[in-house]
């Protein structure tokens, strides 16, 4: 009763014309900044701190947040497009969102990301009013020892992701592990195969790495047969048929749960409950072979776990004061610098600030989708510019985006050897995807197993000791059992 | 004779008119504030506040870049190769940046000569804490315990080689038989995380990220690192006040110029600085962080850069021999 007045008044406050205004300003700029490839949220939002400062603190909360979550969306456009995930959450939705789009579904495909998108964010808030502090407490029993029987389930799912081949998919998996090993040792501190290039300290940049392996190799592979790159988009198909909506609705509410409850453990990240919510649909599609030719499902379900993951994630924010993103740590430092810690005293002490805040993630989600789906039309009519013109475009897009990621030409020489790479690979009908998800897990993998280790004093009994870790771990070999008992008969068929 | 040495006097009056002249002169561009870690940090915070005031005192924009990366070590090694010119600034957070010069396994290209310390920003004290309902009520708890059954409490670190990691190093000095169980995590929100789910006993942190937490009584302080108490936490102890004066602590971030820039660029830049830093709109934001300012200038904050140096490479060695990694 109390939760519901207080939301009343928050309504009251986040619908007054002056917030309205920040969360639309939010929302818009969020768009842009998601759909720079390069330019991602953290970086954005931090950029964007300054501006706030004349704004009062609600104020300047609404708006950094509309400005993340707006980010979430604005990605998923460029990944459907032109195949360059505008920001890291979007990768997944390359897969079949461009070939979508190849097949002149541009439109319902955004779409259909724009209502996932919608549906997660909105449940995530409902949730995030409802159940928030009891969950957040749970998710925190998540240790390093859960965090890395997660991960490895996560790995475990790669098989969910391979093309024709298993074999193939297992090797770019590999390779994917490998790449991320590359830099300073997380725990130790040491460079491996840096070989004193001090560029390579810090690892291969994973948005150089995507944007390089399905942008250019894009425009790579079109440059080859441009007569087959011309794509029509009939405006009269930006709505989902029938058929597309009965695919869609059950992979929206199934990515919203995994993008839910993923969003509730601190340091996840916004990529793996994508991976996740796609995989899944694959595994529980009846026809999974329609993935990566243009499933709708295979837009629908990553899009909405990627919205519902960045509203949960403001739970143990706002719950717990523990931010679970990068773009969170940077909402926090604009929390504190406006004088407000967030953690479980917030609720009590500034009411009025945390179900303002509330309130406006449902206005802004609703913002969201009344800015995009107009404008799906006119994004889609992109797809209409003559190959000649798109690619150059596309091309000068993604140097500068590669660039502005960390001001350093380091990177774009990083996308373009990626981009060749990503060819040769495509040429080979190698998958990527495992690629990405390889180099992905690869760093919380190794540093979730190290810390695990250095709590227990080098002592593996730990993963065996703690009932949630063995659960996952359990998982993770019916996963691995299920997908080697696949894999045999099929390499000895095509043997 | 005369004439020769008036002429001598003359041109090196023009020369110094000269020199003063491009001193008057500089900013004529935007000079690039560097951070060796992402955005949002709190040393990106201090550097974003810091350089929207001193880009109206000099006139020209004052540009905050992150090159984060390797602890710092990525934008650090980018700094020690800019050309000193006085339009590439960048923050050295000590003694983060003295352990990774220190540290061979890092490999750093740049010695501790590199930069040029011009001034001192903040200074935020070491703190040792635990969970509110944790059995260590005092610092004499946690040590006893230490020494009782030694490498068993689980103590979070911000990182291998950070100042946390050096403090944990001084208090197993400083008490003679106390070895703690070292986890290094990423940073203070994950010591957060792993302390309240249990994962980790105490953690060692600067009382900046978690003054207000300790104030509402979510988190209990069991002492401060410094000479004296903190004045955002006025009811925990000093270290020297429950024994052990010898571990003092502290994290500082202070903006430096790679070594070469003109004496009189630096004059300049130094007294913009701190004309930003003395303005009560840096105070107040600064203060709102939790992150206590603590100016020094010119030959104070060269002799901190030196000293700290001097006490980083012990520990550094220390800790790459200890047996208990």
């Amino acid at each position: 009763m109390d939760t519901l007045q207080h939301l009343v008044s928050g309504f009251a406050a986040a619908l007054s014309p002056a917030y309205l205004t920040y969360a639309l300003a939010g929302c818009a700029l969020g768009t842009l900044i998601g759909v720079l490839p390069g330019l991602g949220p953290a970086a954005g939002t931090a950029i964007l701190i300054p501006l706030t400062f004349k704004l009062d603190p609600t104020g300047a909360i609404i708006m950094l947040s509309a400005i993340y979550y707006g980010a979430m969306y604005g990605g998923t456009i460029t990944s459907v497009l032109i195949n360059v995930p505008g920001e890291a959450a979007s990768v997944v939705t390359c897969i079949d969102g461009h070939q979508m789009a190849k097949q002149g579904r541009g439109g319902t495909a955004l779409g259909i990301a724009a209502i996932g998108s919608f549906v997660g964010g909105i449940v995530a808030t409902v949730a995030l009013v409802v159940v928030a502090p009891p969950l957040a407490k749970l998710a925190l029993r998540f240790g390093p020892p859960e965090f890395f029987a997660l991960m490895l389930f996560g790995l475990c799912l790669v098989s969910g992701l391979a093309g024709r081949s298993m074999l193939a998919a297992l090797l770019m998996t590999v390779l994917g592990l490998l790449l991320a090993m590359i830099g300073i040792d997380p725990v130790r501190g040491a460079p491996r195969f840096a070989f004193d290039v001090p560029d390579l300290y810090d690892g291969i940049g994973f948005i150089p790495v995507v944007m390089g392996l399905f942008g250019i190799s894009e425009i790579l592979l079109a440059a080859e047969a441009p007569a087959l790159a011309a794509v029509r988009t009939r405006l009269s198909r930006l709505l989902p048929s029938r058929e597309e909506w009965r695919r869609s609705i059950g992979a929206i509410w199934r990515g919203t749960g995994i993008g839910f409850f993923l969003g509730l453990i601190p340091g996840i990240g916004s990529i793996v409950p994508t991976f996740m919510a796609y995989v899944a649909e694959k595994r529980l599609s009846k026809t999974p072979e329609r993935f990566g030719r243009g499933a709708i499902e295979g837009v629908a379900a990553p899009e909405s776990a990627n919205n519902a993951y960045a509203n949960a994630a403001m739970i143990p924010f706002l719950t717990l004061g523990i931010p679970s993103s990068p773009t969170i740590a940077v909402l926090m430092g604009a929390f504190i610098i406006n004088g407000i810690t967030p953690g479980p005293f917030l609720f009590q002490e500034r009411p009025d600030l945390v179900w303002a805040v509330i309130a406006s993630f449902f206005v802004g989600n609703v913002i969201l989708l009344a800015l995009n789906l107009p404008l799906v039309g006119l994004w889609a009519k992109l797809l209409e510019v003559r190959f000649e013109y798109l690619a150059v475009g596309v091309l000068l897009f993604c140097l500068v985006g590669a660039y502005s990621l960390q001001q350093s030409i380091f990177d774009v020489w990083v996308m373009i050897a990626f981009g060749v790479v990503g060819y040769v690979f495509r040429k080979l009908e190698l998958p990527l995807a495992p690629l990405v998800l390889g180099l992905i897990l690869g760093s919380p993998i190794e540093k979730s197993l190290r810390t695990s280790l250095e709590m227990s004093g080098g002592d593996y009994s730990i993963f065996l000791t703690r009932p949630l870790c063995v659960g996952l771990l359990i998982a993770s070999s019916v996963v691995l059992i299920g997908s080697a008992l696949k894999l045999a008969p099929k390499t000895l068929r095509e043997a | 004779m005369i004439k020769a040495l008036a002429k001598v006097a003359v041109s090196a009056a023009a020369l110094l008119a000269a020199c003063v002249a491009v001193a008057q002169q500089f900013p004529e561009r935007p000079i690039q504030l560097m951070v060796a870690f992402p955005a949002g940090g709190s040393t990106d915070v201090g550097a974003r506040v810091v350089a929207s005031i001193a880009e109206k005192i000099l006139g020209k924009p004052m540009v905050v870049i992150n090159r984060g990366g390797a602890g710092g070590q990525v934008g650090w090694t980018e700094m020690a190769r800019q050309k000193p010119d006085g339009y590439y600034l960048g923050y050295i957070n000590l003694p983060a940046t003295n352990t990774v010069i220190l540290d061979p396994e890092r490999k750093a290209n740049f010695g501790a000569d590199a930069f040029v310390p011009i001034i001192n920003q903040v200074l935020d004290p070491g703190i040792v804490w635990v969970r509110a309902d944790s059995p260590y009520k005092t610092l004499k708890d946690l040590v006893d315990a230490a020494k009782k059954s030694p490498n068993t409490i689980r103590t979070a670190t911000t990182g291998i080689l950070s100042d946390d990691h050096l403090a944990i190093l001084m208090l197993e000095e400083a008490a003679l038989g106390a070895i703690f169980r070292i986890v290094h995590l990423a940073g203070g929100a994950d010591q957060l995380k792993e302390i309240l789910g249990g994962n980790v006993d105490v953690a060692f942190d600067n009382v900046g990220s978690i003054a207000p937490r300790v104030r509402s009584g979510e988190l209990r302080a069991l002492a401060v690192m410094d000479h004296q108490r903190s004045k955002f936490l006025p009811d925990v102890p000093t270290m020297k006040e429950v024994g052990y004066p010898s571990v003092i602590s502290s994290s500082t971030r202070g903006i430096a110029a790679p070594r070469g820039v003109p004496p009189a660029v630096l004059k300049t830049l130094e007294a913009a600085l701190r004309k930003a830093m003395e303005d009560p709109e840096h105070i107040q934001k600064l203060e709102s962080a939790g992150l206590a300012i603590k100016i020094m200038v010119g030959e104070e904050y060269a002799k901190y850069y030196r000293e700290t140096h001097e006490q980083a490479k012990k520990y550094t060695e220390w800790a790459k021999s200890r047996a208990h990694k």
